[in-house]
């Protein structure tokens, strides 16, 4: 199976991890802080919205560095595809192409749906994929382990429902 | 420091882009159990992470010097709750948070509604905090459900 952008193999999954954890360990050890990239959602919103949950200490302190995180993701990305064939504007979905088929106004609401589902959820379990799922199960953390599993647990079953019953085509 | 954080987000963010993490379909994959690639990483990068963390904080200095804080997650409700919600959306949108953005910088213009839809979805979330507070058993506003 080949990647969405330009059809590149991907990296091998031991050398992707390794480097996931260097970064994770790197940003503990260099500038003393937990990875976690969900919360810099609300950095963002506290940008713009004024409710008390946006004004609190954890968050306003954490925006000098996690939005420069954010940024450099928004950034590798673009050198990732700059350095493979260069960066164009796509819609390709790959699997979701071929078995739901939907159009550029029908794709920008299925994602912002997603969109909804990922920031009130992240938010409410106090982390992703990389503050619950990596650092949060690697420092060995009970919260973390409840929501990993409950975020993989729930994964597994929204996909297993779209492309096994409601638009069973062509598993990828 | 802001050009070290930049970095950081910058390899990381390749990785992700080039892994397969930031990818629709080996999310899907990894769901659907036809693709170990996912699994892979999320091993390794935890296998290796825990006894690195487990050395920095034996050392108990960062590189500066400075004493080693790692602040904890709070225990709650909402870490079930919140957590099969984002499950919803990481297999629906086939992101999660970090690759939304991975993949915006990639050119892929549906990111934006993810991203979109991820900022409105935490922001309904801070603003309905106490709302929420009590069912779920969540801490104080001033803690929080835990950063991250």
């Amino acid at each position: 199976m080949s990647l969405i952008l330009h059809n590149l193999q991907p990296l091998h999954w031991a050398l992707a991890g390794v480097g996931i954890a260097g970064v994770t360990l790197a940003l503990l050890f260099l500038a003393n802080r937990r990875l976690g990239i969900s919360t810099g959602l609300e950095d963002i919103c506290s940008l713009v919205l004024p409710a008390p949950y946006f004004r609190r200490a954890a968050v306003l302190s954490g925006r000098g560095w996690r939005l420069p995180l954010l940024g450099g993701l928004v950034l590798g990305g673009f050198l990732s595809a700059v350095l493979s064939g260069g960066w164009e504007p796509t819609w390709a979905m790959g699997l979701f192409d071929r078995a739901i088929g939907l159009g550029p106004a029908g794709k920008l609401a299925w994602m912002f749906v997603g969109g909804l589902f990922i920031g009130f959820g992240t938010r409410l379990a106090g982390g992703c994929t990389s503050g619950h799922g990596i650092f949060g199960l690697a420092n060995l953390e009970f919260p973390s382990l409840l929501s990993t599993v409950s975020f993989m647990a729930a994964g597994i079953a929204t996909t297993q429902v779209v492309y096994r019953v409601l638009f069973p085509l062509g598993a990828p | 420091m802001t050009w070290l954080y930049l970095a950081l987000g910058t390899v990381f963010g390749f990785i992700l882009s080039r892994s397969g993490a930031a990818d629709y379909g080996f999310i899907q994959g990894m769901f659907l159990f036809t693709e170990f690639q996912l699994y892979g990483i999320i091993a390794v990068a935890v296998m290796v992470t825990a006894p690195g963390i487990w050395l920095i904080k034996r050392r108990g200095r960062t590189f500066q010097g400075r004493p080693v804080s790692i602040e904890l997650k709070p225990l709650h409700r909402g870490n079930i709750v919140g957590g099969a919600l984002f499950g919803v959306g990481w297999s629906l949108a086939g992101m999660c948070p970090g690759p939304i953005l991975v993949n915006i910088g990639e050119g892929k213009v549906y990111a934006l509604a993810a991203l979109a839809g991820a900022l409105v979805g935490a922001g309904l979330l801070g603003s309905l905090y106490p709302v929420f507070q009590r069912p779920l058993g969540l801490p104080p506003l001033k803690v929080g459900t835990g950063e991250g």
